[in-house]
């Protein structure tokens, strides 16, 4: 049925014909058969009317010179002039109103074009322009024409990459990666990619004497080029030829103008963001430079807190509350690279203090010289006894036991020295009583053995820093708040200062640098104090011990765990999670992984 | 055969919208009214499966109508899409609590105008 048949109502019809009714001879049948239907009827007699009734009267009707219907009369006898007349009078009626509405029909459908569209690219803005990646942009703009919107069997947008390689983004259909593998191969896109932009689009409805790729019956291109620069093609195909129409391609035209201002755009974010993470990737690998001892330490941070992360992303219980969306991912991982930024302005020596007296250098040498002076006091009290001619077996004694004593002192003080051995009250005695002695120079002029710093930071209880030493440590993640206040992070990454900062705060409040307790905590800040001290833990080389088996570092944390400092219910999803285990298995050396019984550790 | 009534007061939304919906398969009856009272009567006596209302009309509002046809058991299979301007989001709440069924801002998208009418016709 042809689309004429809307074009007169059946109510409006009737009327017509009421009022026709009295200028035919009494008796006329009449019917009205337009776009193959017959659309009104003036009675019984009118209803069984066509043309092929003997002596029945046609006035065709037509549109744009093509006949699309009838007005059929069929006069009673000796009627037919009147009913010629009349006909001519009522057909021309319809004619005039046929022809009306058909341009009423044009003018409309020209509006709706254009409502159409503009309802496509405000659709499509939406989509296009809130895609801040190449590949959503993609994904949004081939939307348009899939299936449930143009009907292409086949789309793909490729970006076209810096030496002009064409790179396919995104595509769909049966098969799809595959074909358009296949038709970036093509003689045929090396045709149309080699200067799309210029070319402009195209479409070609019957690919079959062309070398493309068997799937693709019709092709239609369109490129996408913005700000003067070729950045990718929009690829659309049907598996049918002759299938693509003036419509698809306009569609085409539409949208790809739009979508190549936000494929730049995107482009220039991307751009953005890689410099961005680089900059972020120098902080981390700068600071891990700066001690041989913990190098890797920031590199491997946002692995162990990206794994944990997932894990609490993932878990149903506990962290049921915690979601990561993509920014949040960005925000922790780059808090965890730059966690320690702040020691860039820690001293080398303290960062990297092996032993108690280690200053700018361990001054164990020199107190091994002092010891080294002792020791020939004590020859030349033993040369100037025998040439004396005293009791000379008494003499060598006495030396050999002088010698011992300093010898037993001085290991005792290297023991000392190391940051590992823990230093009792016998033992603080012990330092005060070799500090006591006393040195002399060749003026006789006498010095006591240790100095006061010496004693000082001999005296320290657990590692090698001394109160001071430990605050400048400690300093550092001051620093690294504000160094990282400085940066203009945007607002997705507005707490990365406080995820980075936190991150040797304790569960208890007895951390620094702000002392909070674990509920004004969030889970990336204790995420990443977590994935700090597990990472410290298992590093393969600290200043003064061997590196732990994993058995033993989650030990000393299930400790930590006790005691209130790092998060007990991350420290047991990093045992049910199997992230400490996946962790190990990449980063830790065979000899360090050892079998962990995380029962022993769960829940308690 | 399945009708559907346009009632707004512009002549050229009427035309456009009986001329999108003339896309439709299995040719439809559209009907129209040029205010709300017209609409009103219209929709009692032809029952339409879909009405497409305008809310600014002479006569009577597309609220009152729309509540008029929410209050008549006989109209309960009806399905009201309500015309309202873009940026008049107010419209929408009130159009809601009056008992429409679906909204379309105009200037309208002729496709969405013609999947909401195939669903709606499918269903009913
Ligand atoms: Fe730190
Ligand atoms: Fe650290």
């Amino acid at each position: 049925m042809s689309k004429a048949a809307r074009y007169l109502k059946t109510a409006w019809l009737s009327r017509q014909f009421e009022l026709a009714r009295p200028l035919l001879p009494a008796g006329t049948a009449l019917a009205l058969w337009l776009g193959g239907k017959k659309l009104a009827e003036s009675d019984a007699a009118g209803a069984d009317l066509s043309d092929a009734c003997p002596g029945a009267l046609s006035f065709a009707l037509t549109l744009d010179g093509e006949v699309v219907g009838a007005l059929l009369l069929l006069p009673p006898a000796g009627g037919e002039a009147q009913c010629r007349r009349a006909g001519d009078f009522l057909a021309h009626g319809l004619q005039g109103m046929l022809d009306a509405e058909h341009a009423r029909r044009a003018i409309a459908q020209e509006a709706l074009e254009g409502y159409r569209e503009m309802a496509l690219l405000q659709r499509a803005a939406l989509e296009l322009n809130d895609s801040l990646k190449p590949a959503a942009v993609a994904e949004a703009l081939l939307k348009e024409f899939d299936d449930r919107k143009m009907g292409a069997d086949y789309g793909a947008v490729y970006q076209f990459e810096a030496e002009g390689k064409a790179q396919l983004m995104r595509c769909f259909g049966a098969g799809a990666d595959d074909a358009f593998d296949r038709f970036a191969d093509s003689e045929f896109f090396a045709g149309i990619a080699a200067d799309a932009a210029k070319a402009g689009a195209d479409i070609v409805n019957d690919l079959s004497s062309l070398p493309t790729v068997p799937e693709f019956g019709s092709l239609l291109w369109r490129p996408l080029d913005a700000h003067g620069k070729n950045l990718g093609l929009l690829v659309l195909a049907l598996q049918r030829r002759g299938g693509f129409t003036a419509g698809d391609m306009k569609r085409a035209q539409t949208l790809g103008s739009m979508a190549a201002a936000s494929l730049h755009n995107a482009q220039l974010y991307a751009a953005e963001q890689k410099l961005f993470q680089s900059f972020v990737d120098v902080i981390a690998a700068a600071i891990d430079a700066k001690s041989r001892y913990t190098s890797g330490h920031c590199q491997r941070v946002p692995k162990i807190a990206m794994l944990l992360a997932e894990a609490a992303h993932r878990d149903e219980g506990r962290f049921a509350q915690f979601r990561l969306d993509e920014e949040e991912r960005k925000a922790i991982e780059i808090a965890a690279k730059l966690h320690d930024c702040g020691k860039v302005v820690t001293p080398e020596w303290i960062v990297d203090k092996a032993t108690k007296l280690d200053g700018i250098f361990n001054r164990i040498g020199l107190v091994a010289l002092r010891f080294e002076l002792l020791r020939r006091d004590a020859l030349m009290e033993r040369d100037r006894r025998l040439a004396g001619g005293g009791d000379s077996a008494s003499a060598v004694r006495d030396y050999r036991a002088r010698l011992r004593k300093l010898d037993e002192d001085f290991a005792f003080l290297e023991k000392c020295n190391q940051g590992a051995e823990s230093v009792s009250a016998a033992h603080v005695d012990r330092i005060r009583e070799i500090a006591a002695r006393n040195w002399c120079d060749s003026n006789g002029r006498a010095f006591p053995l240790l100095s006061e710093d010496e004693v000082y930071n001999l005296m320290v209880q657990r590692g090698t820093l001394n109160p001071e030493e430990r605050k400048i440590i400690e300093d550092h993640a001051a620093h690294t708040i504000a160094a990282l206040k400085q940066i203009a992070f945007p607002r997705a990454l507005r707490n990365v200062t406080e995820y980075a900062g936190g991150h040797h705060e304790h569960m208890d409040g007895t951390g620094y640098p702000w002392g909070l307790t674990r509920e004004r905590l969030s889970i990336p800040t204790r995420i990443i104090a977590i994935a700090d001290i597990f990472e410290a833990l298992t590093a393969p080389d600290r200043p003064y011990r061997k590196p732990n088996t994993l058995n033993s570092a989650i030990g000393i944390m299930h400790r930590m765990k006790l005691n209130q400092h790092i998060d007990g219910e991350l420290f047991d999803l990093l045992l049910s999670s199997g992230v400490y285990a996946d962790y190990a298995r990449e980063h830790l050396a065979d000899s360090q992984i050892d079998d962990v019984d995380i029962g022993r550790y769960l829940g308690q | 055969m399945k009708t559907i009534a346009i009632v707004d007061d512009e002549v050229h939304i009427r035309a456009l919208l009986e001329q999108t919906l003339e896309d439709l398969d299995d040719a439809p009856e559209i009907l129209t009214a040029v205010n709300g009272a017209e609409g009103l009567a219209l929709i009692e006596r032809e029952r339409p499966s879909l009405v497409f209302l305008d809310v600014m009309m002479p006569l009577m509002n597309g609220y009152e109508v729309c509540a008029a046809v929410r209050k008549n058991p006989d109209l309960a299979g009806t399905t009201i899409v309500m015309l309202t301007a873009k940026g008049q989001e107010s419209d929408r709440a009130r159009g809601h609590e009056a008992g429409a069924h679906h909204f379309v801002t105009k200037p309208f998208d002729p496709d969405e105008i013609l999947e909401l009418a195939r669903k709606v016709l499918a269903a009913s």
